[in-house]
Formats: C-alpha cells, structure tokens, sequence
C-alpha cells in the first residue's frame, strides 16, 4: 500500500494491474459498449457492492488511466509533466470550483489551476464521480452539458468552454438507500446516464470474492457470504443499510490473520454496521449461530 | 354436735339482716367440707366467708359464692388453697365484690386447670386489669370467667401475655379489649402451642402501636399465622414485633401482606426468607417486611441460593440510604429490577422479543413477528398449546418463559433452539409444500397413488395427506421426518448453534419412553423419533424385524442430505408409513430380544434405498389390521414445537385470498366454508376437543371466523352464516356497531423517586391518542383577531430564511479568492511577512434540520385567569364548595368581558407557533397532555412530526381544554419519545404550561411538590443527556419559582400576555435552534 500523500495516492489510481473484479451480469459489455458510443454512464447499488471496483477494472480493461473524484480537498501544487490525476477527500461541501479549478495566490498575482474534472475532459479520461448526490447542487451546472451531445465543460471564472476530448466519458455512482428523499438525484440529471443496477452478489459469488481478497478458504468465506446474506435481511429493520462485501472481506483478513471468526465478526460486521444495542445484539446471535 | 352445726349456730346470728338462700347456702357448704376438713380449717373456711359479708354493702354476694365455691373445690385441693381462696376472695372484695363474684365462681374450675399454685397469679391478672371503674371491672369480671375456657386451652404464662395485650388495649378501648378476650381462648386453640407465646407477644406490640388493628389482627391473624412455616413462625413474629415497635402505621397490613407472600413460598424456603429478612430488619423494619412480601415474585425470577445476593445488594443501597433501600425491596427501584434480572436465569420472552425478532428475520428474510405461545392459543385457530413454540407462518410463537437451565446463557440458548426452528421451517420451506413438484433424493412415489375421486382438497399438504387411510400416523411421521430435516438444515447452516441444540436433542433423548414397552408399530415410529435426535445408539428392537427398522432409518437419514427438500420429507414420509403399516401394533411377547441396531455401513444403506419404492410400481397403502392396538402418537419433542403444517398453508392460503379480496378481485379457488369444514374434521392437527368446548356445529364455526378473522378475510357468504346462527361465544356484529373510539396506545415509562434517588421501573402509563377535532373557528378567530400580529412574526421569521446560506470568510480552501485578505496576502508578500494563507471565501448551506415538540398542559389549573392574578384561588384549600362558591362570584364577574385564561393564552401561543413554523419550514409536533394518576397519563396528539399540518389541526386546536392534573415527568418522556424518533440534528422541546407539576400520588400527599418538581427536572435532564433542547415558556408569573427549581440550567421564559410573544418568539426561537 502506498504510503500517505496526496500525490501518491493519485498514482494508485492510475491503476497499472489488473484489479480483481468478478462478472455479476453483462455489466461489462454494458460499459464497453456505453464506453463505445460515450454514453455516460449511472451506477447504483449499496455501499461496498464493488461499484468503484468496477470503474477501477474497467478503466484497466479500456487501458486508460483514470481520474478518481471523490473526496474533496486540496487543489494540486503542481501543474508540470505528466498529469497527476488527483484523489481528493470528498464531503458534502463538494462545489463546482473544486471540480473544475480555482485560482491560486502567486507572488506576481494569481494563478489558475485545473480541477480534477477540468484534467480529465482535457485528457480524455474516464472521470468517476463516486456519491455524485453528495456534492452540492452547483455541479449539475458542469454536469449537464458534458453529458449530452454537447460535451461541454463551460469554467465560468475563466471565461472559457472546454471541449472534451475523445476519451473522456463520465460515471457516476449512486446509492438510494441511504441518502435522504432530499438528496435524490434529480430527473433532469439522472435522465442523461444510463443506469446499470448494483446489487450483493450471490452467496457462492460472494464467497468467491471474499476468499480471493483476504486470502480465507472457502469454507470460511461461504460462512461470511452465509452471514452477509442473514445480515442484509434486517435493511429497513434497524439497519440503514445491508453489511457490505468489503466488511465482510476484512472480517475475512481478520480471520486469516488468525483471529477467531466469531471476533472478527463481531468487529468487521457487528460493530461496524450499528450502534443501535438491540441491532447488535440481534446480528450478534446471527453470528454466534453460524460460526461456532 | 357435729363442728359444722356448732358452727352454724354460732355463726346463725350473722345472717340476720342477708337474704335467706345465703344462710342455707352456707349451712349447706359446712356440711359439705365437713368431711374434707379438720375442725380448724373448717372454722377457719367459715370465718373467711364471714369475713367476707362485713367487708362491704354488696360483699355478701362475694359470701355467697365464696360458701358455693367450697364444697365445688376438688377433693383433693389442699388445705393451703382453701386458705389462700379466701384471702384472695377477701382482697378482691375489699376492691370490687362483683369482681370477686366472678373470681369465686370460676374459681373452682379454673383450678381444675391451673392448680392450686397458680391461684394468686390468676387472681392478680385479674386485679392488673381491674383499674377502680366500672368499665375495667367487668373487663376483669371477664376475665376471670373466661377463666376456665381460658385455661383449658392456655397455660398461665401465656395468660400473663394475654393479660398485657388486653391491659394495653383496654388503655383504648374496653370494647375492643372485652372483644378480643372473648374470642381469645377459641383464637388460642386454633393455634399450636408454641405459637402461642409469640403471637401473644406480637399483639402486645401492636397494642401499643395501632390498637385499632388488634381486632383484625384476632380475627385474621390465625389463619395467616398458620402459613407460615411451623419452626420459624416465631422468628416472623418477632420480626412483625420489630415493625411495630419501630413505625406505628399500617403494622399488621404488613403483617397480612407478608404472611401472605410466605405461604405463596415453599415452607423449606421460610426459614432462609426470614433471616434475610432479619438482617434487613435492624436498618428498616419496613424494608424486612416488604422483602417477605415481595419473596414469592423475587423467587419467580431466581433461586433461593440467589435470593441473598438480591438481598445483599438492597441491603448496601439500604445502608448508605434508607429511603432508596426501602424502594428497593418494595420493588420500585430500577436498581432493584436490574440486580434481580442480572441474577434471575430465566430468560422472558419481553425481554428478548426483540433481539429474536430481528434474528428470525435476518434468517428468513421475512418479516417475522415474535409472540408467546399463549397469544396463539386464545386466537382459537387450532393452537392449543400455550407453552410450545410454533410458528403460523408469520409469527413464531415461544414459551413466555425459558426456565430449564439454572444459568441465564443456557436458557436464552435454548430459547434461541426454539427461535433456530421454527425459523428454519420457514427458511428451509416447510410450508411450501407442492403436490407436484418432485423431489430431489427419492424417485416419486405421489404420482403412482390412485387419489380419491371427487376430492377437492384445500391446500396441498392437505391433498398428501388425504393419500393416508390412517391420517394420525402420516402426520406424526411427517412430523418426524420434516423435523429431521429442519434439524440437519440447521447443523450444516448454523456450525454455532449445534452445541445448545445437540444438548437438547440429548435430553429430549433422555426423556423419552420406554421402547420395549410400547407395541410394534408404536416403538418402529419412536425408534424414527430416536433417529431424528441424532440418538441411533438408542435404538431398541426386536432383531428379527431388523429390515424394516433399519429400512426406515436409511429413509429417514436421507432427509439430512444437502439436497433435501420439503418434497423429499413427502417422499419420505410415505415409504416410511408403508413399513410402519407393515408392522403389526401389537406388543411382544417377551420371546425375543430388543436389541440395539448393528452399525449399519453407508453402503448397505444405498443399498436398502434403491429396495425401496425404486421398482416404481403403484404404491399400496395399507389398512389397519385386525388385533391392533390402537395407534397413539409418540411423546413431543420440546425444542421443535408444534407443526402443524396443514394449518399453516390453510392460513397462507386465506391471507392470500383476503389480499386478492382487497384489491377487488375475486380469486377463481376461493375457498368454500365446506372446504374448510372439511379439512377441519379431517385433519389431524386440529384436536378438536381441545380446541373449543361445545358441541362441533359450534365449535367448527367459531373455529372458522377465528381462521378468517386471522386472515383477514371480510366474512363467508352470509347465508352460509343465517342457516346456522353463531353461538353467543361469537363476536361477529358487536365489534361495527361500536362508535369508532380513538386509537389509544399505552407506553410505560420510568418515574424518578428523588428520595430513594432511583427510577421507580415502568411506574407510568403514558396513554397516547389523537386530540378530537372541534370547529377551526379558534384557529381563525385568533388568526383574525391578532391579524397584526401574526404578520408581524410572520415577517420576523422570514427574515430568519435568507440566512441559511452564509457566507464564510478567511478560509484556506473556498470558492474564491476574497478581495480584502489577497491584498493583505500581496503586502505581506512584498514586505517579507510571511502572509496567512486564509484568502478564500465559500458559501455555506446552513441546513435547518430542526425538529420541535410542543408540549401543552392541559390541567384544570390552566383554567385559572391570568389578568387578576390576585383574586387568585388558593389551592391549597381542598374544600371544593368553597372553590365552587369562589369560581361561581368569579365567574360572574366576568361574564361581562371573558377574560384570558391561561389555556387560551397556550392555544393562542399555539396558533402563532405554527404560522411561524409553517414559514420556516422545520418540523414540529404538538401535543396536550393532563390525566390522572400515575396509571392514566393523558397524551393528545394535535399534530404528530409526520402529520401535515390542516384542518386537522386547527380543529384539534379547538378542544383543547383543561381537563385534569398534571404529571409533567411521564409526558415529558413521552415527548422526548417521539422526538428521539426524528433524526433532526437539532431536537427542542417546549413545555408550555402554568409551571406547576401536580398530581394524585405525585408526592407525598397532595401538598407536596418537592416529589413532582425533581421527577420533571429529572425528565428535562433526561431530554438533555437525549441531546433535546428543554425549553419551558410558561404564561405564569407565579409558576416562576417552581421553574427556577425544575429549570436550573435549562432556558425558561415567563410570558405575561400572548402581545409579547411575537416580539419574543423569532429571538427565542433562534437561539434555541443555532
């Protein structure tokens, strides 16, 4: 893992091998050929479903780099060579200049800078917008013209129209479940993606996947798939949201790491997912019942 | 001359002047004693009586008894008590001759009874009582009457404790003292001996301290004595005495209650009760007495062994803090409730309902509701077991109660066996059953059964079932097999379950009945059951059956494959009732052997298999044959329940088709009420017998409306319904002719005791219901009549809106660079200042995400005006012709110009309140609240959070009138309740009230309000530590004091006139909510 740094995990990003990712459905011919005809492209599912796996994989496969969004942050200190895609640490107070740039204090004066979106329209990239909901209202304003047949990227400060270049196709993702009725994506914005359905794989599919990321047999990860299942049961029912394939993999490390199932559990799925006792205690008897 | 008739002549003279009879009577005495005693003491008995005469007017009566009393002395009474008779009859006398009279003429029988040594005791209990009027002398005449009862049934000692009783009650009343000695020697011999001395001594305590419950206490106290465990029953008493010595109230209902409760507890556990008790005695006699009482319900709860840890934790709270240990043993402390459940090992469904619900639902991935068992048995749907788990395919039913284990963890354990299994029949499909749907491990055999003709069966399970000519042994060997089949679903799914559930699968093996014993066919279908818990080496059998038995087994140890389904159970269940029909149901002779089965290899079991039903010819089923015995069922098995799966499918059946029924639609198999008629008297799940007494026209129609109201099917045909009218059990019309009432809903809340600093657990029902709706003129007419007002705040608040975006300067990271700070940044750059990088500016979405309760008092004190505060009535005078005669010149006085009171000023604070939320848009609920009682909570809701506000509300605003007391604590709650419910980040309650907490049972007695100011303060500081600003607006200048108690560091404000509101309510209202 790459150590902290802003820039370093930028390079991460511009994934370089293979990520691990296993087929669901036809989502990948979907991408391809979405890809294809610069159909931007919707991503909804709940959390941990695998949705920015799938960009990651994807952005692989159609061997481009990417340009991650998603958390908001610092703008980046260095505008030379080869184009840093930057990872910014994302929150609600995500606003159209921190995606399209802003200008700096130089000594001679000011100085403007590319946001993270501004980079990729000009490069060609994929750009993913991870939570788009999140992100205040503003941004629509970008949006919309870069997802019809315009693609636009109008940078107001400047003055300026930015045409995108070839590569550039845009994916956003979305989670329904839990965002409030407020922060629904509106129709005249979702009505410019396609939409391609997220949802927890199966209990075999889902096993697969966990032995493959921590490294557990799979005896184990049917057992965590088994619970995952069980768990998902009580959304809407003292959960806000199912647990998801990531916590059920780090359950999985942990377990692999030697720490007893029932304890790693507890900690990767129980505590994690709610702080509501009678929740807890509920999941808590699911676990002690499937692992001994 | 013999010495009598000298000495009557001699003496003849003496009488001149007394009745005649009094001579002869003692002419006839001398004689008598004549033979009994020497010439001295014969003169010596006469000069006593002599004596007697002189003493007095009267004391010739005493004479009189005196010379009858002498020839009635036994024969053998010694010459000592002849004398000491007459000096005690002398001094007697000298004090009260009726006295004496009574004394002389019992004398001799009571003697009979004492001895002659006891004599000058006697008579000086007497005397002790007699205190020179006329009241204690006939007590004490009593007493020595009651002389010969008395001492038959008591000895003098005990006597001597009577004595004192009734000398200590005569102090009050000789009445009650004449009372309770008439009854005493009948109320004595009812008891054992040595329960005597102490309940004697005990009533002399409570002499002394409430006379007045003497009488009770010898009328009741027997019986109640006697429940009490023989050996210890002193030690009680003694205790009880303690009571009364130390406090004078309510001393023998204590007794009562107490005595009570020990006989509820088994008499071996009296005597550890009671040294407890006696422990707690020397810090409160009250808190011993109440932990006697309250023994039996701690003892439901733990085991005697526990009891003294329970004791001992009260009896810590008890020594740092009396009034906190006493409430703990009276049961009214949450500290108290905690230490008994932590120590208590059984596990109540209440408590854990919760935690299974969501379990059984993260199982099956359905909404799953958790009931007890019990609440399925009254709905009369063919349950008739109260204490079995089962589940209706909707709801799983447990036992109230899991006390099996003496550890807690084991009990919630096998109650999570039960939950485990019941949910596994629904996630592994027991009910969904399908005639046609093969199976996955048996090759068919359902096709190749010739069905009956004409049948037309409801569901199908029923449609397998009517396969059987014997239906009783088909469902219990389905039964079996389905059970082996949930169960090894549930060892292969849930690894962490299968400890608790192999040890129940082992005691139940443990349980069950003798093999041999039980005739063939009876003991191959135990043997399955054995089989089924997983108890093969418990098998017994005869060896020359071996095949068909280990046949079975094979088919039965099939259903615990990976694969197998509920049609796999069907399969199953008829090869399994085809060998047990092959087998004879009678009982072995005793020739041959019953053996445990040889191992049998995995191999030879395939082998068996493919014997089995696999030439795929048409199945025979077989009759019953001549000599049987008759076929009953095998023993139940605990931790599976009930299954009654015919039911459940008829149930799902009718849910579905009341669904269709709902939607307008006409389901093309709707179920006729012959259909179900038949199925009920076919079916073996539904005894009925059990089910409903009465006969069976009855019976199976009651039966019927309880199934369809379970379904929530409308009704049956109704001619169905006239040709056969319902018995008067039946509900049917009643429920629609009622006047729809309002919903109520009851919740229960703690209440905080500041004396005892502790909750009293669940003390208050809060019973919530929407407020009824009156005319909105109220609403308008205020809106109109403060027209100018309500613009004004209108407009105030408003103004509130624009801010909710703010702009944010110096920040290191914003929108854009911001002028003044980016020249400050340029100058500190040329000067060589190293410049703050604080240049930019964002916008930031102040989000309003404020939820406001509104809490109204609506207690008769809000009636009070508020204008002419001095005229005031003062409630602290209880008689209410003096309130009514003051309400009446009041009233009349304002009939002219109506003036405000402080209700109105509420609901006009009210009407403002929502046109000034309305504008901003946060989310509010208002509700009212009054009662009576800590039982009767009133809670009205005018507006619920998610209720929209309209004409619903306004006309509910409308009836909102002064009703009755005010618990402020419990509503209180209760509206932290509903706001803890939104996900508001800023949560605020107002209370708008008079400020004055009152209520029946809130405090002491009626005037004290120190109880009720803590118990509201304590609700407020509840609310804070729930993250809810408090906020108590109150209309009254008088209700100050009390706020500035409840209120310490929570915000309060003292509004005089609804004028000021306005002006007052946008500031307010912003400071409560940024």
């Amino acid at each position: 893992m790459a150590p902290g740094g802003l820039v370093l995990a930028a390079e991460e990003f511009t994934v370089r091998e293979e990520p691990y990712y296993l087929p669901l459905g036809d989502e990948i011919e979907l991408f391809e050929a979405a890809f294809e005809q610069r159909i931007p492209v919707l991503l909804k599912g709940p959390t941990g479903c695998g949705k920015t796996r799938f960009v990651e994989y994807m952005s692989w496969r159609l061997g481009r780099p990417m340009t991650h969004i998603s958390q908001g942050g610092e703008a980046p200190l260095d505008d030379e060579g080869p184009r840093p895609f930057v990872t910014v640490a994302c929150h609600e107070d995500l606003t159209a200049s921190d995606l399209v740039g802003r200008y700096l204090l130089d000594t001679d004066g000011t100085r403007w800078i590319d946001g993270p979106l501004t980079r990729a329209v000009k490069t060609g990239a994929i750009c993913y917008l991870d939570e788009v909901v999140e992100a205040r209202k503003d941004t629509t304003v970008l949006i919309h013209p870069l997802t019809d047949y315009r693609r636009l990227l109008p940078i107001e400060k400047l003055g300026q129209v930015v045409e995108a270049a070839d590569g550039f196709l845009l994916v956003i993702s979305y989670n329904p479940g839990y965002q409030s009725a407020l922060k629904d994506l509106k129709h005249s914005t979702r009505q410019r993606f396609i939409s391609v359905e997220f949802t927890y794989p199966t209990r075999e599919q889902e096993a697969e996947i966990i032995s493959h990321e921590s490294g557990v047999d799979l005896a184990v990860s049917i057992e965590l798939a088994k619970l995952g299942e069980k768990v998902r049961n009580l959304k809407e029912h003292g959960l806000s949201e199912g647990v998801s394939t990531r916590l059920l993999i780090y359950a999985g490390r942990l377990i692999e790491r030697g720490i007893e199932p029932r304890r790693a559990a507890q900690v990767g799925v129980t505590w994690a997912l709610t702080d509501d006792l009678e929740v807890q205690r509920s999941i808590e008897e699911v676990v002690t019942s499937i692992f001994e | 001359m013999s010495i009598a008739g000298g000495l009557i002549a001699r003496n003849r003279s003496r009488f001149d002047g007394f009745p005649e009879p009094l001579l002869e009577s003692y002419e006839s005495s001398l004689r008598a004693l004549e033979p009994r005693l020497t010439p001295t003491q014969l003169e010596a008995w006469s000069r006593g009586g002599l004596d007697l005469m002189a003493i007095s007017l009267r004391s010739w009566e005493s004479a009189a008894e005196y010379f009858k009393a002498g020839p009635q002395l036994a024969e053998s009474t010694p010459w000592d008590t002849y004398e000491q008779l007459a000096r005690e009859a002398g001094d007697l006398t000298e004090q009260s001759a009726p006295l004496a009279v009574s004394f002389l003429r019992s004398a001799p029988a009571t003697l009979t009874h004492i001895g002659p040594n006891h004599l000058a005791q006697w008579a000086d209990f007497g005397r002790r009582l007699y205190k020179g009027n006329w009241k204690s002398s006939s007590l004490a005449a009593q007493f020595y009457d009651a002389g010969p009862d008395l001492f038959s049934t008591i000895r003098v000692s005990h006597a001597g404790r009577l004595v004192l009783f009734l000398d200590e009650l005569a102090r009050h009343s000789y009445e009650l003292a004449a009372a309770c000695l008439t009854s005493a020697p009948e109320v004595l011999g009812r008891l054992e001996g040595g329960d005597r001395m102490p309940f004697l001594t005990f009533g002399v305590e409570l002499a002394q301290t409430s006379w007045a419950d003497s009488r009770l206490y010898f009328d009741r106290g027997v019986p109640l004595i006697q429940r009490v465990h023989g050996p210890v029953r002193e030690r009680y008493l003694t205790l009880a005495a303690q009571v009364a010595r130390d406090h004078s109230r309510s001393v023998f209902q204590y007794f009562e209650d107490a005595a009570h409760a020990l006989g509820e507890v088994e008499p071996d556990d009296h005597g550890p009760v009671i040294e407890l008790a006696e422990q707690l005695a020397p810090h409160s006699a009250y808190a011993a007495m109440d932990f006697i009482s309250n023994a039996p319900e701690v003892l439901e709860k733990v085991h005697i062994d526990e009891l003294a840890a329970w004791q001992n934790h009260g009896l810590g709270i008890l020594a740092s803090s009396k009034e906190g240990g006493e409430a703990y043993f009276r049961l009214q402390s949450s500290r108290g409730e905690e230490v008994l459940d932590t120590l208590s090992a059984r596990v109540e469904l209440s408590k854990v309902g919760d935690v299974l619900r969501l379990y059984a639902k993260a199982l099956t991935g359905r909404n799953i509701s958790i009931h007890a068992a019990a609440v399925l048995a009254e709905k009369g749907i063919g349950w008739v077991d109260e204490e079995r788990a089962s589940t209706d395919g909707t709801t799983i039913y447990l036992p109230e109660v899991m006390e099996l284990y003496r550890e807690k963890d084991e009990n919630f354990a096998a109650v999570k066996v039960f939950t485990t299994h019941q949910a596994a029949r629904l996630e592994f499909g027991s009910f969904t059953f399908s005639f046609d749907r093969p199976s996955t491990l048996f090759e068919d055999l359902r096709p190749t059964i010739q069905e009956a003709p004409g049948a037309n069966p409801t569901t199908e399970i029923e449609r397998f079932f009517d396969l059987f000519p014997d239906r009783t042994l088909a469902s219990d060997i389905h039964k079996i097999a389905e059970g082996t089949r949930i169960d090894s679903a549930i060892t292969r799914n849930y690894a962490g379950i299968r400890r608790a559930l192999t040890r129940m699968q082992r005691e139940e093996l443990a349980r069950r009945p003798e093999v041999s014993e039980l005739p063939l066919r009876q003991a191959f279908v135990e043997n399955l059951v054995r089989v089924s818990l997983d108890g093969t080496d418990a098998l017994r059998w005869p060896a020359a059956q071996q095949d068909a038995m280990s046949n079975g087994i094979s088919v039965l140890q099939r259903l615990s494959e990976e694969s197998a389904s509920v049609e796999d159970t069907a399969e199953a269940t008829l090869r399994l009732y085809q060998l047990a029909m092959s087998i004879k149901n009678e009982r072995e002779e005793g020739e041959e052997e019953w053996d445990s089965l040889p191992d049998m290899d995995q191999e030879s079991l395939q082998l068996d298999m493919s014997d089995l039903g696999g030439e795929g010819a048409a199945m025979e089923m077989g009759e019953a044959q001549e000599g049987d015995v008759e076929y009953e069922s095998p023993q139940d098995i605990d931790f599976r329940g009930d299954f009654k799966p015919e039911l459940v499918q008829l149930l799902m059946k009718l849910r579905d088709d009341a669904e269709l029924g709902d939607a307008g639609q006409i389901s093309p198999d709707q179920l006729t009420e012959e259909q179900l008629k038949e199925l009920l008297e076919k079916s073996a799940e539904i005894d009925l017998d059990t089910l409903l007494e009465g006969d069976l026209q009855n019976t199976t129609g009651m039966f019927l409306s309880n199934l369809l109201k379970e379904a929530g099917t409308p009704t049956l045909d109704s001619d169905a319904q006239s040709d056969q009218p319902l018995s008067d059990l039946s509900t049917g019309g009643e429920e629609g002719e009622e006047p729809l009432a309002p919903i109520v809903t009851t919740y229960y809340y703690d209440e905080w005791d500041f004396r005892a600093q502790d909750y009293k657990p669940r003390w208050c029902a809060v019973k919530e219901a929407d407020l009824e709706e009156g005319e909105d003129d109220f609403y308008e007419d205020t809106l109109k009549e403060y027209a100018a007002l309500v613009a004004q705040t209108r407009k105030q608040f408003e103004l509130m809106k624009p801010e909710l975006f703010r702009k944010i300067k110096k920040l290191s990271d914003g929108e854009d660079i911001e002028l003044d700070p980016a020249i400050e940044w340029m100058i500190d750059i040329r000067t060589g200042v190293s410049p703050s990088d604080k240049v930019y500016w964002r916008r930031n979405k102040v989000d309003r995400d404020v939820a406001i309760a509104f809490l109204l008092d609506m207690s008769a004190s809000t009636d009070e005006e508020i204008a002419r505060r001095d005229q005031q009535y003062d409630d602290s005078d209880d008689d209410p012709r003096k309130y009514l005669s003051w309400w009446v010149t009041k009233r009349r006085q304002e009939l002219a110009a109506p003036p405000k009171r402080i209700i109105d000023l509420e609901k006009e604070a009210t009407v403002l309140l929502i046109t000034a939320l309305e504008t901003i848009g946060d989310d509010y609920g208002i509700y009212g609240f009054s009662g009576y009682g800590r039982d009767n909570v009133e809670f009205y809701v005018l507006k619920d959070f998610d209720e929209q506000f309209g004409e619903t509300t306004k006309k509910r605003i409308d009836k909102v009138t002064p009703i009755r007391s005010t618990r402020m604590g419990p509503a209180i709650r209760h509206a932290i309740h509903k706001l803890s419910e939104t996900d508001a980040k800023v949560r605020i309650l107002v209370l708008l009230s008079d400020g004055r907490p009152q209520d029946h049972g809130y405090g002491r007695d009626r005037t004290e309000k120190e109880y009720a100011i803590h118990d509201t303060k304590q609700a407020l500081n509840e609310a804070k530590r729930e993250g809810i600003t408090p906020f108590a607006l109150t209309v009254d200048r008088a209700g100050h004091d009390y706020l500035k108690t409840m209120c310490e560091d929570m915000g309060y404000e003292v509004v005089g006139d609804i004028e000021s509101l306005p002006r007052r309510l946008p500031a307010l209202y912003r400071s409560l909510t940024e």
